[in-house]
């Protein structure tokens, strides 16, 4: 059998097309901007890059401890800390530029007009694929989650950035909300031409010794194995919502944890807290999934999209 | 940096609570510098989602690398259980590493408890390029000292504990001012507390170029995750990347928080 075709079109709507060459990618936040893991793995041969969140002024984050772990997951409070957009289109676009994976910038604003500005200065750069609008930052006290708590304030986002750039747009949600097939409605109406779920779970963790909460901002975003079944579910009820491709996220660290997100209705996945547990994580699901591919005959990926439905 | 399957060659408690394990890792132990470290995988699957650093406390030239651990929670007790031939998970070497100033001569080592576990690797490279080496070890009681046939030979060794069953009774930290003005250069390893109390010298022995090895709860190892970033005197740091040594004076102590005792504070 000829080896099976693992590609991916994530943005079909879009005159300009998000091609993967297959399903995996990294998790916003857990890969820096695309280099930092280069001297450990081949990041050419991952599906894409999705970088640390960026806003438009560089942030400092919220104060230590920023991590703590959990059983099967780990709580973070980074805080976005992050260079700015300036800097990451005048020194991380460059080296982007010449990578055949192609890299999503995940963007969060603190208003509308933030996440406008962002598209549009996002817009014209080389060596960046496309878009992913962060509207589920548990971290931060404006913007982030706000924006994805309300059907209205996540189709305002959604329809600023997309008003400001061709590039494709995929919004990620935030699974801290009542019905979150309701906000993915409200965004694909607004336009955006892929979904990526889930972010992280609010929660804390309070440290004995001290009697006060162990990270320094209190409450923080659970990722990690413990949440996936969680996330799971959501794409799964996502997937029956919305005609748009979605990323899966959330807890994925093996192929089979991959595959039940395909299944599910995912056309690709992240995999961030992984990463940390197995710097490898990528490529062994990638490698995994290849090889179920080739073990049960199937010849397109497209083929075991949703096939749990 | 590179990830190694490693497999355990010996694994004993060198005294109640502290394990020294050796591993086969050669991409790592021919890298390796002192004051670096490595991301230890604990547990089976992912219920321990992080990785443990360990800073690399010896290495031997046919390929073995040393860790010198004390057992404080769920990643350490499970290591503690490694017994040669086990598998093990290693990703480094990792961090800058301490860095012995071409002009300095004569070194002026401080390790606090389990703050040895760097420091011998230190004494031994600062002996071998012919520095003479003073290391102070401080711990609660005697049997908690690091074992003098261990150590690397023609080092000076002073001993502090604070129940004076051992050595010089009190903390290491007390004895600094008579030892700080000869040396050249300081390199410390211990808790937070032993660190702000350094920085709270006099100014003359505070002005002595003094290293120090912070530790943060780290995510990643390599700088993508940003877990570990700290306040230093020239904006922020990365623990995993950018240290995890710094200089003494580089860093806002007032600002510096230890990492949550977590599950260790219900052992005590
Ligand atoms: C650069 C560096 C080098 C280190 N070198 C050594 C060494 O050589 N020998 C040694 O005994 N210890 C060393 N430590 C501390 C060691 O990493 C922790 O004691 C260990 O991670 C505790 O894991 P645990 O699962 O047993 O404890 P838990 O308390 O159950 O761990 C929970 C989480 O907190 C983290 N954590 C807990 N305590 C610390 C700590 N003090 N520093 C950083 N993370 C922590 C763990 O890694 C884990 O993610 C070093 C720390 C750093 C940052
Ligand atoms: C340390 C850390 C930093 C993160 N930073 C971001 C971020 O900047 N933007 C974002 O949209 N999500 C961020 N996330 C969320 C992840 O992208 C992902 O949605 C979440 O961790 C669930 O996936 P996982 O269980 O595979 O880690 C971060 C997660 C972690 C653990």
């Amino acid at each position: 059998m000829k080896s099976p075709d693992l590609s991916v079109q994530l943005a079909p709507q879009n005159s300009r097309g998000l091609r993967l060459a297959n399903p995996v990618t990294t998790a916003s936040g857990t890969f820096g901007y695309g280099a930092e893991y280069a001297e450990v793995i081949d990041v050419q041969r991952l599906g894409a890059i999705i970088c640390k969140g960026i806003t438009l002024k560089p942030r400092h984050g919220n104060p230590q401890p920023r991590l703590v772990e959990t059983v099967g997951g780990v709580l973070n409070s980074i805080g976005m800390e992050n260079i700015g957009v300036d800097s990451l289109i005048r020194e991380k676009a460059p080296t982007w530029a010449g990578w055949s994976v192609p890299v999503i910038v995940n963007v969060l604003g603190q208003s509308t007009e933030e996440y406008a500005e962002l598209a549009r200065l996002l817009d014209g750069v080389t060596g960046v694929s496309g878009i992913e609008v962060n509207i589920s930052c548990p971290n931060v006290s404006a913007g982030g989650m706000e924006f994805g708590a309300s059907p209205e304030a996540a189709a305002e986002a959604t329809d600023a950035v997309k008003a400001n750039t061709t590039l494709p747009v995929i919004v990620k949600l935030s699974p801290n909300v009542t019905d979150i097939a309701e906000i993915a409605c409200a965004v694909v109406e607004a336009g955006a031409d892929a979904l990526s779920l889930i972010n992280t779970l609010k929660g804390m963790s309070i440290d004995l010794a001290s009697r006060r909460p162990a990270l320094g901002n209190t409450g923080g975003g659970l990722s990690g194995p413990a949440i996936k079944p969680i996330a799971l579910h959501m794409v799964y009820q996502v997937a029956q919502a919305v005609e748009v491709p979605i990323m899966g996220c959330g807890g994925i660290s093996t192929a089979s944890d991959a595959l039940e997100f395909i299944f599910a209705g995912a056309s690709a996945v992240q995999v961030g807290t992984a990463t940390f547990t197995n710097p490898r994580a990528t490529l062994d699901i990638l490698e995994g999934i290849k090889r179920f591919m080739e073990k049960e005959s199937v010849h397109q990926l497209s083929e075991i999209i949703g096939a749990a439905k | 940096m590179k990830q190694v399957n490693a497999t355990v060659v010996s694994n004993h408690e060198l005294w109640p609570g502290a394990y020294l394990l050796w591993a086969q890792a050669p991409e790592i132990a021919a890298l390796a510098r002192p004051g670096q470290y490595a991301m230890v995988r604990c547990g089976e699957g992912h219920d321990m989602p992080l990785r443990r650093p360990l800073s690399v406390h010896r290495t031997s030239l046919d390929g073995n690398v040393a860790f010198l651990f004390a057992v404080v929670g769920r990643g350490t007790e499970w290591l503690a259980q490694r017994k040669k031939g086990d598998p093990l998970d290693l990703f480094g070497p990792l961090g800058n590493g301490f860095d012995i100033y071409p002009s300095s001569r004569k070194l002026l080592l401080i390790a606090g408890g389990i703050g040895i576990a760097p420091l011998v690797a230190l004494a031994e490279q600062a002996v071998a390029t012919g520095c003479s080496v003073t290391l102070m070890i401080g711990d609660r009681t005697a049997t908690r000292i690091y074992p003098d046939r261990l150590l690397p030979s023609g080092i000076k060794t002073v001993v502090a504990t604070e129940d004076g069953s051992l050595g010089m009774k009190g903390m290491v930290t007390d004895l600094l001012p008579k030892f700080i003005p000869e040396a050249d250069q300081v390199f410390a390893c211990g808790p937070l507390r032993m660190y702000q109390r350094m920085a709270q010298m006099s100014s003359e022995l505070r002005d002595k170029p003094t290293q120090v090895l912070l530790e943060v709860v780290l995510g990643c190892g390599v700088g993508a995750c940003l877990g570990c970033t700290i306040e230093t005197r020239h904006g922020q740091s990365l623990v995993c990347k950018d240290g995890p040594v710094f200089e003494l004076s580089d860093i806002v102590w007032d600002k510096a928080v230890a990492p949550p005792a977590g599950r260790r504070y219900l052992r005590k």
